[in-house]
């Protein structure tokens, strides 16, 4: 069967990939570390010196949450895709990415102001709160517009006043708080800590599970909500498991990392393109992986290419997966299918 | 053994009931049909079986079970779906469309078992798709997506599938295909079916039981038979009356010659006679005005008629006479249609053949004799189109049904009689003797099938008292075999009709006041002096030979026909003369109407050769000259008379309703009093002359010329004769058996 090679060739060629990109990100630096250096600390169990504390405390911490994350973001696009049947949304363009980030940056200067360092978990949940109300107003809309362009140019609008709200607080907050704030909502994967990753970790292995407790129902979904529900899908329950599940996914990202744009929207749709399917079967661990590759390459770019100086990670994947979202949406307008 | 689908007093709708109380079932191997116009419900009464929708009240019953208490996932595989939603997954296969339909019966991670892929490849090779199978769904083209869905549908292995439109947007090759698909599946594989369908000639012949909805509520219900009647689908799709010959074929069961089980029948009845002047026109007309007084809305119908005289309808088209009247009987506007065909002799070998009011053309009558078939389709049309419209129609037969040498191909009497299903009524004069060889032996000359359209006997015209008859109704009823309706008596009224024609040109008797009409060969519109005959004073006299015409106290020359001809016939036989002499020498009036005002004139002149050409010097009665043109002046006329002169001063400012139809016109060449307004008429002294048709129907006018007093008018006239007529006949026939035979419970 082809498409069972084609499947095949595409996992391994990207855990290929994965491999490279984490071995690039791991070993590449201002600081310079030798491979044989690098091997000994990762797997000779040396954890004394300073070369020691870059790789394990600061380079593979952001390496794994570069692939956590960037999974993530992917998933949670493939998801919200799912969800609105079009392949045009993703967290950042329905203004989920920028709902969480202001309720995030709303609690960080709540407890800051209260002379305390946010905790981990109160930043997650702010994160999903946050989410989940830019996904509730996307939702509103939808019930009433049924287009897709205009759905998507309304979230892109709540995406705006959410980052000029925040603007606005970061504009009042105490001075000693907008650096470390401003940093953060530019979109950043620097300085990650184990006990972050912990957190992402579980959060993300929840949602895996999820999802894939959802790859049955998600197939007969993509022939709409009736047909889904004439073969016995719980619609509702469905509905509800997808919003959660992306919602929580988008809202950890932001949370840990700020937001990440177009990874979302662009990965699952590269990822279809080489599978040729969107079978949620292949799907949801396809666009993880993907999405993993795909941030880990473009936080090497964001590390390296100015090096010393480190560009936000969302410039760079806007640099690069803007032109893809452009390309696909072309394509789709030839096919003369609306947004 | 499955119940198939059942709801009892569904209520359906968005937010608000748009249909209430559904009771419909579809068993097992049964095809159910949603018909009706668009928004009424159709789909939304699908949703709302499929679940899609909540109902808003009422219970669905899935094989005897309410719905509510299967398990949705349970639902899913007794009952599946195709509706018009369009689909567009991204880049899914037809084959992960196809298996979707196994949903129900997969685990949980909806893995495909063994049995479950024999399923789907079996179910792919029955719907034709398996060759599309790694086609992505969004690159097929409609039929094999619809296909494709129906597939997926029976992959459910429902005992109901539920079709929203399923052959919309299809080529008729895919339209049989998918028909032809559950068609078999509701046949061979048991399934019930419900679908909504627009196209209503195939909902007409897949179905089993139909359902119309329209209006918020659902309208008829039943077999293809009872529900695709032509008088009810216009009325639930809202297009009485309307053409729809651009459909092709008509979505009803058709009405066709001989009588099969699917000919619908509207109410009718037929009237028909032993001989001409049998009466069948009166006691039509009669008919027509009781079923009228009734409520009913009633039209008169007469295939084919011959007749000198024709009648122009509003439409600007030609009918006859008889049915004008019978139409002023039934109180509704003539129409073109109420008589289809209308003969005009033009000599004695042919006549100009009019076709649903339009001129055809002259035949020969061994021509028309052979082309009559051609001209049932018109006469079908023109029915279906009374029917449409109106309540019961009173049919007309034409002389008589037994004309042995003439049936081949009858489409006057029992023809059509047998095309339209109506039961005949048939009359017989006793007045012009041998009753019992009228009524029996026309009965026995009858075929079979022809005798058992027969369902009563009329006795026509009977003087005196009728219980005297009593035992002549017995025997007829006993040997004939049919009810006598009634015995109907000599009646005294006065009808604008063509029976009534050849005995009015026969008077010769002189009365107090006498009218001389002069009897052109080609006169037309000799109804303009009917109008006289109410008044029992009055006598009117046609007079042809110079010797009839005796001391009139007017004289009248009406319309032709032929003008020019007929100018030369009377100068020939010395009538022109004689009237000359009377006018001038005895001083006696003379009205000329439309040709008659033409003759009076110095010439006529036809160098267009609108008739025979040339020129005809008039009678030179009134300095006028007349140029015939090709332009036929139609219009109405209402107004006063602006001037007159001589014996009839007096008409001066009195009011005229008529009409003027003429090709030509007439100028004075002297100063001359205008008689009608517009130019339309002129007079001097005792010379009166007219283009307009009906001058005499006022009352005002009547009274001034005949010094009569206490007339009315002569549509009121008419009317009491109307009214007297319909009430004779009310006392004498048996009216609750009329209605009854037409099939009307009262």
């Amino acid at each position: 069967m082809m498409s069972k090679r084609r499947y095949l060739v595409f996992f391994i060629l990207i855990v290929i990939l994965m491999a490279v990109l984490t071995w690039v990100n791991v070993a590449l630096g201002s600081a310079d570390v030798s491979v044989k250096e690098i091997l000994g600390i990762l797997f000779g169990g040396s954890d004394e010196g300073l070369h020691a504390n870059i790789i394990m405390n600061i380079r593979l911490p952001r390496t794994v949450s570069a692939i956590l994350l960037g999974g993530a973001l992917a998933l949670s696009g493939y998801l919200m895709q799912t969800f609105f049947g079009n392949p045009i949304v993703g967290p950042f363009v329905l203004g989920i990415s920028s709902g969480a980030k202001l309720t995030v940056a709303l609690a960080m200067i709540f407890f800051l102001s209260k002379g305390r360092e946010i905790g981990l978990y109160s930043m997650v949940g702010a994160a999903f709160v946050g989410a989940i109300c830019a996904m509730g107003f996307v939702l509103l809309i939808s019930l009433k517009v049924k287009r897709m362009s205009v759905l998507v140019v309304c979230g892109i609008m709540i995406g705006y006043i959410c980052s000029a709200i925040t603007d606005f607080v970061v504009t009042f907050a105490d001075d000693s708080n907008i650096i470390n704030l401003h940093n953060w909502s530019m979109g950043s994967l620097s300085g990650m800590n184990w006990d972050e990753i912990g957190i992402i970790a579980i959060i993300v292995a929840f949602c895996l599970v999820l999802s894939a407790c959802m790859i049955k129902p998600m197939g007969a979904y993509r022939l709409g909500e009736a047909y889904a529900g004439s073969v016995g899908v719980n619609i509702l329950l469905l509905r509800v498991m997808l919003i959660f599940a992306s919602s929580l996914l988008a809202a950890c990202v932001t949370a840990f990392a700020g937001p990440i744009s177009f990874v979302g929207i662009a990965v699952p749709h590269l990822v279809r393109s080489f599978l040729k399917t969107d079978g949620p079967a292949v799907m949801i661990p396809g666009c993880f992986l993907g999405g993993a590759v795909v941030t880990l390459l473009c936080d090497a770019v964001a590390r390296t290419v100015f090096a010393p100086t480190e560009v936000s990670i969302s410039s760079v994947t806007a640099l690069l997966l803007v032109p893809v979202v452009i390309y696909m949406m072309i394509k789709r307008n030839d096919r003369r299918e609306s947004l | 053994m499955s119940k198939g689908i059942e709801t009892s007093k569904l209520n359906i709708g968005y937010g608000f009931d748009l249909v209430k109380d559904i009771c419909l079932e579809a068993k097992p191997g049964q095809i159910l049909t949603l018909i009706g116009p668009n928004g009424c419900g159709k789909s939304t009464l699908l949703k709302t079986l499929t679940g899609e929708l909540k109902k808003r009240g009422g219970v669905v019953y899935i094989d005897g079970t309410d719905k509510d208490e299967i398990k949705h996932a349970e639902v899913a595989k007794r009952l599946s779906m195709v509706m018009t939603y369009k689909v567009k997954p991204e880049l899914m296969t037809c084959l992960e469309v196809v298996e979707v339909g196994r949903y129900p019966y997969t685990g949980h991670l909806g893995i495909l078992s063994e049995h479950d892929k024999e399923v789907v490849k079996e179910v792919m090779e029955w719907t034709d798709v398996s060759d599309i199978a790694d086609a992505y769904f969004t690159n097929i083209s409609d039929g094999q997506r619809q296909r494709v869905m129906l597939a997926r549908a029976i992959c459910q292995e429902p005992e109901i599938l539920i079709l929203d439109e399923p052959t919309s947007f299809l080529d008729i090759k895919h339209k049989l295909d998918i028909l032809d698909r559950i068609k078999k599946l509701a046949h061979e594989k048991n399934m019930a079916v419900v679908m909504s369908l627009h196209e209503l000639e195939i909902a007409m012949r897949i179905s089993d039981f139909v359902v119309a909805m329209g209006d918020g509520e659902v309208c008829r219900m039943g077999t293809p038979s009872e529900v695709f009647e032509e008088s009810f689908i216009r009325e639930l799709y809202g297009i009485q009356g309307k053409d729809i010959d651009l459909l092709g074929s008509r979505p009803w069961a058709d009405v066709q010659l001989g009588t099969g089980p699917n000919c619908t029948k509207h109410p009718t009845i037929m009237i028909q006679g032993t001989m001409s002047n049998a009466g069948k026109s009166a006691i039509a007309a009669g008919l027509c005005r009781i079923f009228a007084e009734d409520g009913f809305k009633v039209a008169p119908f007469k295939s084919q008629n011959m007749a000198l005289n024709s009648f122009v309808t509003e439409e600007g088209l030609e009918m006859g006479r008889a049915q004008v009247m019978q139409a002023e009987c039934a109180g509704t506007k003539p129409l073109a249609c109420m008589n289809p065909i209308l003969l005009k002799p033009t000599s004695d070998m042919g006549s100009q053949v009019i076709v649903n009011g339009e001129v055809l053309g002259n035949m020969k009558a061994m021509d028309y004799f052979k082309r009559k078939t051609e001209f049932i389709p018109e006469i079908k049309k023109a029915y279906e189109k009374l029917a449409e419209n109106y309540d019961i129609i009173v049919v007309e037969g034409a002389g008589s049904p037994v004309e042995l040498n003439l049936k081949k191909d009858d489409i006057v009497n029992m023809g059509l009689a047998q095309m339209i299903d109506a039961p005949v009524l048939l009359v017989g004069d006793i007045d012009r003797g041998g009753i019992f060889p009228q009524l029996l032996g026309t009965l026995d000359l009858f075929e079979e099938k022809e005798r058992s359209l027969v369902k009563g006997l009329i006795v026509n015209k009977f003087r005196g008292d009728a219980r005297l008859f009593e035992d002549g109704v017995k025997i007829l009823e006993e040997r004939g075999g049919t009810k006598v309706v009634g015995v109907v008596p000599y009646m005294n009224v006065k009808l604008d009709d063509e029976d009534s024609l050849s005995e009015r040109f026969y008077v010769n008797q002189t009365k107090e006041f006498d009218v001389a009409v002069i009897r052109l060969n080609h006169i037309s519109n000799f109804t303009d002096f009917d109008t006289f005959e109410q008044i029992d004073k009055v006598s009117v006299r046609y007079v042809k030979d110079p010797n009839e015409l005796g001391n009139p106290d007017i004289i009248i020359l009406p319309g032709s026909k032929n003008t020019l001809e007929d100018l030369r016939a009377i100068k020939e036989n010395g009538l022109a003369d004689l009237v000359k002499t009377k006018v001038l020498r005895d001083n006696t009036p003379i009205f000329g109407i439309c040709g008659g005002y033409q003759m009076l004139g110095r010439r006529i002149e036809d160098p267009e050769g609108v008739e025979s050409g040339g020129l005809e010097e008039g009678l030179g009665l009134l300095p006028v000259d007349t140029v015939l043109g090709a332009e036929k002046t139609r219009t109405n006329f209402s107004g006063e008379i602006a001037g007159a002169t001589g014996k009839f001063e007096n008409l001066k400012g009195k009011p005229v309703e008529g009409y003027e139809i003429h090709m030509g016109t007439t100028t004075p060449y002297e100063d001359l009093t205008e008689f009608t307004f517009k130019r339309s008429g002129f007079c001097r002294g005792n010379v009166y002359g007219t283009y307009v048709h009906g001058f005499f129907d006022r009352k005002e006018i009547l009274e001034a010329v005949t010094g009569a007093t206490g007339i009315m008018d002569y549509k009121a006239f008419k009317e009491t004769q109307y009214d007297l007529l319909a009430e004779t006949l009310r006392e004498n026939l048996d009216m609750d058996y009329i209605y009854k035979i037409m099939g009307i419970k009262r």
